[in-house]
């Protein structure tokens, strides 16, 4: 398993699958990073030599792509500053509920976890 | 789709008037309004704004952060209590 961008460990993909297992390295960043150090795109990462590994790694980190923790946290102020400033969108996140106006009479499920049957509904006649 | 940067944000011309004259006679009273589709400009921080919910004004102190949103977002219009319990519905 090689070691990139502190913890993650992708190891008998392709180069260019492998990286999209970083949070904030999708398809786009790998193949961006992957031609700009001028690797092949297709051997697994155990292919690879540590050389080539450091190449990556210090593309990552010159690319000034937020990756990881710092992608994370920096998703989280920007919830943070809606709620704070009692924004609609900062309401419906502190809810849990779809913040883009989608509808909620049903699905959303994603959002609002798995279903809580309300008891007491009235059952419609049979046609 | 998102708004031509040609046009530059939507704000209402008279609410805009208001808030210049506020600001230079250090007004401190909330401007009431209804452009609730207005964007909140860098001269309303500090001011209060009473923005319309359809029913009353909901007094909003603009904050630097709040620029760039619109006013609507800080008046909601639905109120919502939560459903009613089973034991109200069959009392």
């Amino acid at each position: 398993m090689a070691l990139i961008a502190g913890v993650n460990v992708p190891d008998n993909r392709r180069l260019e699958v492998a990286l999209t297992a970083i949070h904030g390295v999708g398809p786009k960043v790998s193949k961006q990073l992957i031609n700009r150090i001028g690797l092949d795109h297709n051997p697994r990462v155990r292919e690879l030599n540590e050389e080539d590994l450091a190449r990556i790694r210090s593309a990552i980190d010159r690319s000034g792509v937020l990756i990881e923790g710092d992608l994370r946290r920096e998703t989280q102020m920007n919830i943070r500053r809606l709620v704070d400033i009692q924004a609609y969108r900062g309401l419906r996140h502190r809810r849990g509920l779809p913040v883009r106006g989608q509808r909620t009479r049903t699905n959303s499920r994603t959002k609002r976890g798995r279903r809580a049957t309300v008891a007491g509904k009235k059952r419609t006649a049979k046609h | 789709m998102s708004r031509s940067v040609k046009k530059g944000p939507h704000v209402d011309a008279k609410l805009m008037k208001k808030v210049v004259r506020a600001q230079k006679t250090g007004a401190r009273a909330a401007i009431r309004t209804w452009a609730r589709s207005s964007m909140m400009m860098p001269e309303m921080v500090g001011l209060t704004l009473a923005i319309h919910d359809g029913r009353r004004f909901v007094s909003v102190l603009v904050t630097e952060n709040m620029v760039g949103h619109r006013l609507g977002e800080f008046a909601p219009t639905r109120l919502f209590r939560g459903h009613s319990s089973k034991s109200d519905r069959t009392g």
